[in-house]
């Protein structure tokens, strides 16, 4: 099975420019793209970026013990655009370093405790998470059939140039990639 | 390096890599179809999705790449002869046909990472293009055209990258609801369909280079948008005045936040 993502670069580079402004307080920013799904064959799916939504200051929460912290507004303020627009919402943030990316134990822990609150609105779709680096990236899909989350086979940046990160189980993606 | 590729290793370290990992749709293996699946599988290219819903015919065979008089007699499907090309040059590449029109097998086409169509209508670039567009596939559009002109023919054609996000067909003039709505009317003027091999052979190659600047550029002024003009007569591939009048101009065909993926996706357990 397949689990793909697509961003153009100018979305991208909105993100980036975005994530990578200082904060008062929150070491650093955390964000969401929504986004939409389509079906591919021979199974699986791929996760389309649409747009990206800024988390606004007064929204973060002083602690300490992470980057940074979401409130419960910023939450409520994404699942009332998922609700509204029927959107799946990915939560991204960075790494600032270069190469493959992957969340922390804080970041899993964090996100695998309020993705599936998302199908509280929107419970036929997917939604998950995605950590960029300065060069790659890597994302987790949570999908309303499975416990577990699936991460990405690949993470497409489509733009000039063009830019695909592939699973590291590039193999297996390549044998299964056109089978019907 | 894989030292079948060492001639091309200006396109960078991991250029075998990244071609090899890479998986293409051509939409449409005859004339000029059949020119790009052969250079893309002499450049590395890993996974072909090739679909077509003809055979050969003996009048193919002054331009379709890799066809034999034999494959005219037996009536071979196109997206054979193109995928024994293929695998004839890298045995490893996975070239899996199609043999039927596109739009029977339009959920495929969503898995790759770009599209080249090599289609005769503009209807069907028409779709190919929202296609593309709905799941953030790049496409690139050949094509090329006889016409006649006071004291013989006018050889044109052009190599179109349309980018989400960017400048479209329609954008760029090449579709018009004009040419859609004519499009029963045959716009060649040199008997039906006018095709010849080195005409094809110009625009893939330079489709082909497009792709590849795009998967590995090997230069910094890389655009967002191509529109390229052929002309046959000259012996000339030129960027086209329309795109430069257009560049820096927003799509309104496609906006930023226009729709994408399936209007309604239905989660299934797999």
């Amino acid at each position: 099975m397949r689990v793909a993502f697509k961003i153009t670069r100018s979305l991208l580079g909105r993100a980036f420019d975005d994530l990578r402004r200082s904060h008062p307080f929150a070491a650093e920013r955390v964000g969401f793209f929504s986004c939409r799904v389509g079906a591919l064959k021979p199974s699986g799916w791929v996760v389309l970026a649409h747009d990206f939504h800024s988390v606004a200051d007064d929204d973060y929460l002083r602690d300490r013990t992470v980057g940074a912290m979401m409130g419960p507004a910023a939450i409520r303020k994404a699942m009332q655009f998922t609700l509204s627009n029927e959107v799946c919402m990915f939560h991204v943030h960075i790494h600032e370093h270069r190469g493959q990316p992957w969340f922390s134990g804080t970041d899993l822990r964090e996100t695998a405790q309020f993705v599936p609150d998302f199908w509280h609105v929107r419970p036929h779709l997917v939604h998950g998470a995605v950590v960029l680096s300065l060069d790659s990236a890597a994302a987790l899909c949570w999908h309303p059939q499975y416990s577990k989350p699936f991460r990405f086979s690949d993470f497409s940046v489509v733009g000039t140039p063009m830019s695909v990160t592939r699973s590291p189980n590039e193999r297996e993606i390549r044998e299964t990639k056109f089978l019907r | 390096m894989n030292e079948r590729y060492e001639r091309q290793s200006f396109l960078g370290s991991q250029s075998d890599r990244i071609l090899g990992g890479c998986a293409v749709t051509i939409v449409g293996l005859g004339g000029g179809g059949s020119h790009i699946a052969q250079q893309l599988g002499h450049l590395g290219v890993g996974n072909f999705l090739l679909i077509d819903p003809d055979r050969v015919e003996e009048s193919n065979l002054n331009r379709l790449i890799g066809a034999t008089a034999e494959d005219a007699a037996r009536r071979t499907q196109k997206t054979l002869v193109a995928s024994r090309l293929i695998n004839g040059i890298d045995p490893l590449a996975r070239a899996e046909r199609l043999d039927g029109k596109w739009q029977e097998f339009h959920q495929f086409l969503r898995g790759s990472d770009i599209i080249f169509g090599c289609v005769d209508t503009y209807r069907d670039r028409y779709e190919l293009e929202i296609t593309a567009r709905r799941y953030l596939v790049p496409y690139i559009d050949i094509g090329m055209n006889v016409h006649e002109i006071e004291g013989g023919f006018s050889v044109s054609g052009q190599v179109i990258l349309s980018m989400p996000g960017c400048l479209c067909m329609r954008c760029l003039g090449f579709l018009r609801d004009d040419l859609l709505a004519r499009e029963e009317e045959n716009y060649g003027a040199a008997g039906g369909r006018p095709q010849v091999v080195w005409a094809n052979g110009a625009l893939a190659s330079a489709a082909v280079a497009v792709f590849t600047q795009l998967f590995t550029p090997w230069h910094a002024a890389h655009a967002d948008c191509v529109y390229l003009e052929y002309d046959g007569n000259n012996q000339s591939v030129t960027t086209s005045n329309r795109l430069l009048q257009m560049r820096g101009r927003q799509c309104p065909h496609f906006p930023q936040r226009s729709d994408l993926g399936d209007p309604f996706w239905i989660p299934e357990k797999f």
